[in-house]
C-alpha cells in the first residue's frame, strides 16, 4: 500500500516532487463532470447505401488484410456482392467523408474485390433451411426476389423461387449486359444461394403455367415480378418493323439470341437502358445514336456509364425529341423537334420545352425506344392498391393482403439494383414477424441503418454485437490530424477499342495490393477501429487494456473526464457527455 | 574540420554531435534555418533523431519535458515570441530538473515587430531557473552546445545558449567541427536521475504542499550555486579535448585599467578592436566579457574587476523602469563587495541597431571624461 513519506530535512529530500509507488490511491475519477464512452455511430457511407451493407466494418476487415472476415460481413446484409461491387451506383460512394479531403473511397470496388477474391477460395455454403418451418414462394428471381430467398433461407425457411425465364437473374441476367456483368459472376452468386436450400423453379410463370390457387401451399407470398414493359412514346409510327423495344433487345441479345438489325441505330432516351442498348449495339458492330430530350446534366444514366459509352463511340444528341417515325424501303426516318430547357420540374430536373417549327429529320436504319419501363398488372387480383404505375407497399413490403409482400421495381420508382436488395430484405424480416406474429413496423424500426430506409439483418440476428447509434457521421467531426490526403485507386479498365470488339468485361478487379492500400483510406466513420489514439492520449492511462487487448473501455475509477480522447479519436468514435449532477 | 558555416548551423551541427535524441520545435525567424537544418538531416535519415511536429512552441518545451523525464536528450530552439510563449513551460523544465538544452535566437519582442537582434527575449526569462550563456562567435555557439548538456545534465537544469539574430544566426565564419568520436570521449550519454520504468510507476512532479515546496525550490537556488565550479570542470576537461576555453566571463585588454567596458554577445568582438585601438593610442582601458548571465557570475566579475575605478556596460535590452539589465545585475552583484567603482550603464543597439566601433569609442570617452554619469540611463546612439 501507499506510504506518504516524511522528511526531516532538506538534504533528504529528492531533487523532485516524486511519488515512488503507486498512486492508485487517488480515485481521479471523483473529479470528474463528463464522461467519455465508445458508442458507433452510423457512417454516411451505410445511411445511404440501399441494400444496407456494413461498409466500414467490411473496409476495416479488408485493411487487416482478413479477407475471408470481409466477405461474411458483405454476406451478412448482401447475397450479391459481386452483382453490387460492378453494377450498383454507389450512393455510399457520393456521400463518403473522404470526399472531403480529398476523393471518396472506391467502396464498390472494393466489395467486388471481396466477392472475387473469395470466388477464388471455393468457399463451402453450409444448407441452412429446416424443412419443417413455414413454406415461403418468391415470384421473381431478380435482385429483390434473390434477397428475400437468402434472408429467409438464413432465417431457415423453405423456399421456392418462381421465375418465368428459363435461367435466374431477372433484370440482372435480362437488363444488364455482360460487359457491365459477367454471366458466371451472377452465377456463382446464384449457385451459392441455391447450395443454401433455396429452389429455383424456371420457366414457370404467374397466370401461365402457374395459377394463385397453387400458390395457396405457401404461407407467405414475396412478388418481385418487376417492370419489364417497355414504355410507348405515343406517336406515329413508333409500331413500325425495324422498330424495337429496349428492354426487348437487351433480353434478346443478353440471351444470345439474334436480332437483325440496320448499320446505323438510334435509341431514344436518355436512362441506364439506353445507354447499355447503345453500347451493346457498338458490339454487334453497328453505330448508336442516342436522341435525348434533355442535356447531359438531366440524364437519369449513372455518369459512369454515359462517359464509358462516348468513350466507346456512341454518339448523343441532346435536346432533341422524336414526333413522328417515318420509314420508307427499311430506312427510319425520323421527325424530331429541338428543345430547350425549362424550369425545374418534380423531379428536379431542368423540363424540355419543345421549340415551334425546328422540325428536322434523322435518318437510321433501326430505331430503339429506350423511354423506361412499367410494370405487368395484368395477372395481378383486382384491388391490389397501385399510384404512379407501382404497386404500393407498408415499408415493410406487406400489401395489406395477409401474407402477401411485394418489393422491387414492383413497388419503387427507384429502380435500382441496390433499392431492389433493400426491399427483399425489408419482406424477409416482415415475413420472420408475420410468422413469429411480431409487429414488423417496430422491429424494423429497431435495425434501421441511421435514419432508413435501409435495416441491417445482422443487428436483427445478434442485438446485442455491434450495436449502432442512428446519428450519421458528418465530416466536421473527424479529426483530420490523422489523415493525409492520398489517391483513390482505380480499376484499370480495357481500352474502348478493345472493349467494343465483344462483350467481355471492361472493368476489372483491384488487384489485392492496391485494394488494401484502397481499403486503408477509409476513415471509418463513428466505428472504432481500434487505432489506440485514445490510449496513447489519455493522462490518466485510464483506457482499458486487458493482456495487451484493448477493450474500449474507460477506466471511471481514474477517469478525469478531461475529454483529450473525445478530441483526439480520429473517427468520433467516443462520445462525451455530462455527467448527472 | 573546419568550415565556413552560419550561427545556425553551428548549432545544428552541435545538435548532431550531442546525440540528440529528440528535437521538437516550432519555426520562428531568425532561429528557422536551426529546424530547417535539423528536420531536413532527420528526415533523410542522416541522425537518429526523432522530430516532433508541434504547433506551438509551448507544446515544443511540453514535448521535451516528456521526453527528459523518460531520459531522452533533446532539444529545441526559438526565439523572441516564441520563447515568450513557452514561457510556462520554461518553469516547469527547471522546476522538474530536467538537463534540457535550448538555442535562443535574440530578437526583439513587439511590437513594433522586429526581427532584429536584441537581448530583451532572453532577458525576460531570467527568473524561469534556466541557466544563460550568451555566445560571441559561431565557434562558441558550438562549443558551448556541447558544454552545455555536461553542465546541464551534472547540475540537473536546463541551459538556454543565446546567440544574436542575424549577427551570428546568419553570418558564415570558419568554425572548427569536432569528429563525432571526439565528442563522445567528452559527453557521455544522458543518464535520468529517476528513470522512467513502467513496472514501477512513479508519478512525477506531484502535487506538494507548502510543508515541502520550500525546500524544492531551496534546492534549485543551490544546483545554480554548483553551476560556477561544474562549469570550470566541464571547461578544464572541453579544453583537454578541444583546446578551447572561454570562461563565464573574459577579461581582455590592459592589466591595470582604471575603465572597464562590460558587454555580452558579439558586442564583445567590436569592444574587442575599439581597446585595442584605444590602448595603442596610449588610453588605459580594458574589456571584460560577460558569458554567462545565470546565474549571475558575481564572484569571477568581482575578481576581474578589482582595481578598476570605473565600469562601462553597454545593454542591448531595456528593462523599462530600471534600464539596462546587466548594468542592473551588476549593481546588485557588487553591492555587498568592499570595491564600488562607479558603473556608466549604457543602452545600445535595440532592436538590431548596429552598436558601431564609433558609438563604442565614445562611450568610452564618456566614462573616461564623467566621474560620475550626468543620468541613470545613458542612451547610445539615441536620436536626440
Amino acid at each position: 500500500m501507499t506510504k506518504r513519506m516524511t522528511f526531516k530535512s532538506v538534504s533528504e529530500m529528492p531533487e523532485i516532487p516524486i511519488s515512488m509507488g503507486f498512486m492508485d490511491w487517488n480515485k481521479t475519477g471523483t473529479w470528474r463532470a463528463q464522461r467519455p464512452y465508445y458508442v458507433d455511430k452510423t457512417p454516411p457511407c451505410s445511411a445511404s447505401c440501399p441494400v444496407g451493407n456494413d461498409i466500414v466494418s467490411f473496409i476495416q476487415k479488408i485493411a487487416e488484410e482478413d479477407l475471408e472476415g470481409a466477405w461474411r460481413v458483405l454476406r451478412e446484409e448482401n447475397p450479391l456482392p459481386g452483382v453490387c461491387g460492378r453494377v450498383c451506383f454507389h450512393p455510399c460512394e457520393s456521400r463518403c467523408n473522404r470526399s472531403f479531403l480529398d476523393e471518396p473511397v472506391a467502396i464498390h470496388a472494393l466489395e467486388r474485390f471481396v466477392a472475387d477474391d473469395m470466388e477464388l477460395r471455393k468457399e463451402k455454403v453450409k444448407r441452412e433451411i429446416e424443412k419443417a418451418k413455414e413454406k415461403v414462394a418468391i415470384i421473381g428471381s431478380g435482385p429483390a426476389g434473390l434477397s428475400c430467398a437468402y434472408h429467409l433461407a438464413r432465417f431457415h425457411y423453405p423456399v421456392t423461387v418462381f421465375e418465368s425465364f428459363s435461367l435466374p437473374g431477372g433484370m440482372l441476367r435480362m437488363g444488364i449486359p455482360p460487359y457491365r456483368l459477367p454471366r458466371e459472376v451472377l452465377e456463382r452468386e446464384i449457385s451459392l444461394i441455391e447450395s443454401m436450400g433455396v429452389e429455383i423453379r424456371t420457366g414457370v410463370t404467374l397466370g401461365q403455367n402457374l395459377d394463385w390457387e397453387e400458390l395457396k401451399s405457401f404461407s407467405a407470398i414475396f412478388m418481385a415480378t418487376g417492370a419489364h414493359l417497355s414504355r410507348a412514346l405515343g406517336i406515329p409510327g413508333e409500331k413500325r418493323r425495324g422498330v424495337f423495344q429496349g428492354l426487348e433487345f437487351l433480353k434478346k441479345i443478353n440471351s444470345g439470341k439474334k436480332v437483325t438489325l440496320g448499320e446505323r441505330i438510334g435509341i431514344i432516351g436518355g436512362g441506364n437502358t439506353a445507354i447499355d442498348v447503345a453500347r451493346s449495339v457498338l458490339r454487334l458492330g453497328k453505330k448508336a445514336i442516342i436522341l435525348y430530350r434533355r442535356s447531359k446534366e438531366e440524364m437519369p444514366a449513372f455518369e459512369e456509364e454515359i462517359s464509358e459509352a462516348l468513350e466507346e463511340g456512341v454518339k448523343i444528341r441532346y435536346l432533341v425529341s422524336p414526333i413522328q417515325i417515318h420509314s420508307r424501303n427499311g430506312l427510319k426516318r425520323v421527325e424530331c423537334l429541338r428543345m430547350k430547357l425549362g424550369e425545374k420540374d418534380e423531379t428536379g430536373r431542368r423540363k424540355p420545352i419543345p421549340i415551334p417549327n425546328s422540325n428536322f429529320f434523322i435518318e437510321v436504319d433501326s430505331l430503339i425506344i429506350a423511354a423506361g419501363e412499367e410494370i405487368e398488372f395484368s395477372f395481378f387480383p383486382k384491388g391490389w392498391e397501385r399510384r404512379e404505375g407501382i404497386l404500393l407497399t407498408q415499408r415493410d413490403g406487406s400489401i395489406g393482403v395477409k401474407g402477401l409482400f411485394a418489393g422491387g421495381d414492383l413497388t419503387s420508382l427507384q429502380r435500382t439494383v441496390a433499392h431492389a436488395i433493400g426491399s427483399g430484405k425489408r419482406a424477409a424480416l416482415a415475413i420472420d414477424c408475420y410468422f413469429k406474429g411480431r409487429d414488423s413496423e417496430e422491429t424494423l424500426r429497431q435495425i434501421l441503418i441511421g435514419e432508413g430506409p435501409s435495416i441491417s439483418i445482422f443487428r436483427y440476428l445478434h442485438p446485442d454485437e455491434r450495436p449502432m447509434d442512428s446519428h450519421i457521421v458528418r465530416f466536421e467531426e473527424l479529426n483530420m490530424d490523422y489523415f493525409e490526403q492520398a489517391r483513390r485507386q482505380k480499376e484499370s479498365k480495357l481500352p474502348p477499342k478493345v472493349r467494343i470488339k465483344d462483350f467481355r468485361e471492361v472493368t476489372s478487379t483491384l488487384p489485392s495490393s492496391l485494394a488494401i492500400e484502397e481499403a486503408g483510406r477509409c476513415f471509418s466513420c463513428g466505428t472504432c477501429n481500434g487505432c489506440e489514439t485514445c490510449y496513447v492520449f489519455c493522462p490518466d492511462a485510464s483506457i482499458l487494456k486487458r493482456e495487451g487487448v484493448f477493450l474500449r473501455e474507460v477506466d471511471y475509477e481514474f477517469c478525469k473526464g478531461c475529454g483529450i480522447c473525445f478530441t483526439e479519436c480520429p473517427r468520433g468514435a467516443i462520445t462525451l457527455k455530462e455527467e448527472a449532477k | 574540420m573546419k568550415k565556413v558555416i552560419t550561427g545556425n548551423q553551428a548549432v545544428a551541427y552541435g545538435v548532431i554531435l550531442s546525440r540528440v535524441e529528440v528535437v521538437s520545435a516550432y519555426p520562428i525567424t531568425p532561429q528557422t534555418t536551426i529546424v530547417e537544418e535539423l528536420s531536413e538531416l532527420i528526415a533523410n535519415g542522416r541522425l537518429n533523431t526523432r522530430f516532433l511536429k508541434v504547433e506551438s512552441e509551448h507544446s515544443a518545451m511540453a514535448a521535451l519535458i516528456g521526453a527528459s523525464t523518460v531520459g531522452v536528450r533533446c532539444f529545441t530552439a526559438t526565439s523572441s515570441h516564441g520563447l515568450a510563449y513557452m514561457h510556462e513551460m520554461l518553469h516547469w523544465a527547471s522546476g522538474a530538473r530536467l538537463p534540457i538544452v535550448m538555442v535562443n535566437v535574440n530578437r526583439a519582442i513587439g511590437p513594433p515587430w522586429n526581427i532584429w537582434s536584441d537581448q530583451s527575449d532572453s532577458l525576460s526569462q531570467r527568473d524561469t531557473g534556466w541557466i544563460q550563456l550568451y555566445c560571441e562567435n559561431n565557434q562558441e555557439v558550438l562549443d558551448t552546445i556541447l558544454q552545455a548538456y555536461r553542465i546541464a545534465e551534472i547540475v540537473r537544469l536546463p541551459v538556454m545558449v543565446v546567440l544574436d539574430a542575424f549577427v551570428l544566426s546568419h553570418t558564415s565564419e570558419p568554425v572548427d567541427i569536432p569528429s563525432m568520436e571526439e565528442v563522445d570521449r567528452f559527453l557521455p550519454p544522458f543518464c535520468p536521475s529517476y528513470p522512467f520504468e513502467p513496472e514501477e510507476p512513479k508519478a512525477y512532479s506531484v502535487i506538494t504542499t507548502p510543508e515541502y515546496f520550500f525546500e524544492f525550490r531551496y534546492k534549485i537556488q543551490k544546483a545554480m550555486e554548483e553551476v560556477s565550479e561544474v562549469s570550470r570542470k566541464v571547461e578544464d576537461e572541453f579544453y583537454v579535448h578541444f583546446k578551447r576555453r572561454y570562461g563565464a566571463i573574459e577579461r581582455y585588454g590592459g592589466e591595470k585599467a582604471d575603465l572597464l567596458l562590460l558587454t555580452s554577445g558579439t558586442v564583445t568582438s567590436t569592444s574587442r578592436l575599439v581597446v585595442k585601438k584605444l590602448i595603442e593610442q596610449g588610453i588605459n582601458v580594458a574589456g571584460v566579457k560577460i558569458k554567462r548571465f545565470r546565474p549571475f557570475p558575481a564572484k569571477e566579475i568581482s575578481e576581474a574587476i578589482k582595481g578598476a575605478e570605473k565600469l562601462a556596460v553597454i545593454d542591448r535590452n531595456l528593462s523599462p523602469g530600471v534600464g539596462g539589465i546587466f548594468a542592473q545585475e551588476l549593481r546588485a552583484a557588487l553591492y555587498p563587495g568592499e570595491e564600488k567603482p562607479v558603473i556608466f550603464g549604457f543602452i545600445s543597439g535595440l532592436g538590431g541597431r548596429d552598436i558601431t566601433p564609433e558609438l563604442i569609442e565614445e562611450a568610452i570617452h564618456y566614462a573616461l571624461s564623467h566621474s560620475q554619469p550626468e543620468e541613470e540611463i545613458l542612451w547610445l546612439g539615441l536620436k536626440k
